[in-house]
């Protein structure tokens, strides 16, 4: 088995006449996913990689009912409009790639999906990798054959660049991965790390799961209330970077920016309260690794 | 972006949020001036700086005299403010207050909306109002429905909106003795996302945080950004730290864990700058030119992870139009794996060898915090 995607993932992907858009169309097709068609206003009529593209969401949901799934390309500034879209027509999962999206467009976007009940990956997520089986997205790069092989551990990164090395580590030991899932970078999180360990407690193949987690947000704090509940059981490993942050006056923004520096919830504040409810702390990200077994 | 004081207090008043009649005083202006053209006699003035907690750190002083006045101006120009540069001092009347409130809006990560934080207990020491004086009140963006019974906090939900704010706060929203309310202080945090939509923000002056103004190094880093392709890959990331290392990282995670790595090597970074989001050869060339400027630079570690979609050769393209102008003699440790990486390694190679660089170059197999301690025994020996 596997969370969020599967075999039965069919795919729309917004934007698929940029350059990034055809790129993760062809990233998808290239690993098996199922990927049907292609939307950007205007472009009507064209074809990426053999596929139609189509002007509206609407017009490509009447040609592919089937549609399940959408993985968005678009530059930042038509974003909550491709995301809007994509509600109205009640796709069931969609996964922003699109970095840079304002923080009033995303937090319109995460409310008016979660009034449809609605699964946002992102925004700035690559995606996700079923190995072996579909991945969502450009994760894993033309390497992915290489870095991914079906295990069972879960893996959940803030940050993409680290869902691949993670990913390759686990491979390297020879442990594979059940799914790797990119949450994206950004303050708000249209899908959290709560969100998935209910999905992977549920899930038969994930035996543990890793997360590289990042200072700021108070998304660690709903593990630990997770993990308190019993809605999550099995074993947990965490690192969190930026330890050399906390040299940096308060509010100032590197790396993502969800990495703000919040008083009370840096790097030692969130460790402190998941090692209290049971979980592998790693002082680097190369630990997670051994922490997991 | 955070906005000084003045700038905060510029926004308020545009929304309908009265301020206090203040003027502002750069260095070298007159002080006589701007102090007679307030017309009042009992002022406040208090240091622009970027972080919070003047008030206990000596950044707020009052005054009745122009001589006050004069001393107390020259001599916050003279002071750092919890680190921080002070760029502006801000002459304001002086309120007669009977209560002091704490308004603010931000966004928070729970639910995913913003949410309006009010206590009448405001004032200097905010942090330790019992939880039980705090009101919280979330907004649903959708449909805002924004609390009617707290002073200004229309005003300042249509600030926090229609400004693109990450954080809108006023801290003492002051009620005076004949029952009006005036913001006596405003912090506001711009989301630079949203810059598009705000052409005016292009006004603002070059700001940083590291107590010191932006280095020529962290400006020019910044324009690389801008523009019409702003979005397409990030490669104006650059904050000039005090060691001796220049980094060139990837991937805003990767970079943050590659920090804490190198600091672990026993190596101190002379700054913080990674590229992400596949940007083209020239940007990551103009980015690479800033990072090596830097005088005094004993090592050169360009670490990354295995790229999802950032190509290699594309971006590594950049880096050698650099090395091929500066010629580093200096050890050099890279490491990095991705789209093109083979393609860009022998690129990296043949610039080596005709540039002669003392460089360790990795992929994939290798972890990265492990080049870091390569880098620090290539230094040593």
């Amino acid at each position: 088995m596997s969370i969020l995607i599967s075999q039965n993932t069919k795919v729309l992907v917004q934007g698929m006449t940029g350059k990034e858009g055809a790129k993760g169309a062809k990233a998808m097709s290239d690993y098996g996913t199922s990927v049907l068609c292609g939307v950007t206003p205007g472009k009507g009529g064209q074809e990426v990689d053999g596929k139609p593209v189509y002007n509206s969401v609407g017009e490509a949901m009447t040609v592919f009912p089937d549609i399940n799934t959408s993985v968005i390309y678009v530059p930042p500034f038509a974003a909550k409009a491709a995301i809007l879209e994509a509600i109205e027509n009640n796709i069931s999962l969609i996964n922003v790639f699109v970095e840079r999206i304002p923080i009033a467009d995303t937090a319109y976007c995460l409310a008016a999906a979660k009034e449809k009940g609605i699964r946002i990956l992102g925004p700035s997520s690559l995606g996700c990798v079923v190995p072996g089986v579909a991945r969502l997205g450009v994760m894993g790069g033309p390497q992915v054959q290489e870095i991914f092989t079906p295990g069972s551990i879960g893996v959940i990164s803030r940050s993409g660049g680290m869902s691949n090395e993670l990913s390759w580590q686990l491979t390297k030991q020879g442990l594979g991965q059940s799914t790797t899932v990119h949450v994206g970078g950004d303050l708000l999180m249209g899908t959290t790390y709560a969100d998935l360990l209910r999905l992977f407690e549920a899930d038969e193949q994930t035996k543990a799961v890793m997360i590289y987690g990042e200072h700021g947000g108070s998304y660690e704090f709903e593990i630990v209330d997770l993990i308190q509940n019993k809605e999550y059981t099995k074993p947990l490993a965490i690192y969190i970077g930026g330890k050399f942050v906390s040299a940096f006056p308060e509010g100032m923004n590197i790396g993502h920016a969800g990495a703000i520096v919040e008083r009370g919830k840096g790097a030692a504040e969130k460790e402190a309260a998941l090692h209290s409810v049971g979980v592998r702390i790693a002082q680097r990200y190369e630990d997670l690794v051994t922490l997991v077994q | 972006m955070n906005l000084y004081e003045f700038e905060g207090k510029q926004l308020f008043i545009t929304h309908g949020i009265v301020t206090p009649c203040s003027v502002v005083v750069r260095r070298g202006d007159d002080v006589t001036t701007a102090y007679a053209s307030l017309g009042v006699v009992d002022v406040v003035v208090k240091a622009q700086v970027l972080s919070g907690k003047r008030g206990k750190n000596n950044g707020i002083r009052f005054c009745a005299t122009l001589e006050e006045v004069q001393s107390a101006v020259d001599d916050l120009f003279s002071l750092q403010i919890r680190d921080q540069y002070v760029a502006a001092v801000l002459i304001e009347e002086k309120l007669q207050i009977a209560r002091e409130h704490y308004l603010s809006i931000t966004y928070n990560t729970t639910t995913k909306q913003p949410m309006v934080v009010y206590s009448t207990k405001g004032g200097m020491d905010i942090e330790e109002v019992e939880e039980n004086e705090i009101r919280k009140t979330n907004i649903e963006i959708l449909n805002p429905s924004v609390p009617v019974d707290i002073p200004y906090v229309q005003e300042l939900w249509k600030c926090f909106f229609s400004e693109d704010a990450r954080v809108v706060e006023i801290n003492p929203l002051i009620q005076t003795a004949d029952g009006r309310f005036i913001a006596a202080d405003a912090k506001v945090a711009l989301d630079d996302d949203a810059f598009y939509r705000h052409p005016q923000w292009e006004q603002y002056e070059p700001r940083t945080m590291l107590g010191r103004l932006p280095t020529e190094r962290e400006i020019e880093a910044k324009k690389i950004d801008e523009g019409e392709a702003y979005y397409r890959g990030t490669a104006g990331k650059y904050i000039e730290l005090d060691g001796d290392i220049a980094m060139i990282l990837n991937g805003g995670g990767a970079s943050i864990a590659n920090m804490d790595a190198l600091i672990q090597a026993g190596l101190s970074p002379a700054n913080y700058t990674e590229y992400s989001g596949n940007p083209p050869r020239e940007k990551v060339y103009q980015l690479a030119k800033v990072v090596l400027s830097k005088p005094g630079i004993k090592g050169l570690w360009m670490c990354g992870n295995v790229a999802n979609f950032t190509n290699v050769k594309e971006t590594f393209l950049g880096i050698i139009d650099a090395l091929d102008e500066i010629k580093p003699t200096y050890p050099i440790v890279v490491r990095r794996d991705g789209p093109e990486s083979a393609e860009g390694f022998a690129l990296l190679e043949e610039c080596a060898q005709r540039n002669h660089l003392n460089i360790k170059m990795f992929k994939k197999d290798v972890g990265m915090s492990e080049t870091a301690g390569v880098l620090a025994q290539m230094i040593q020996s």
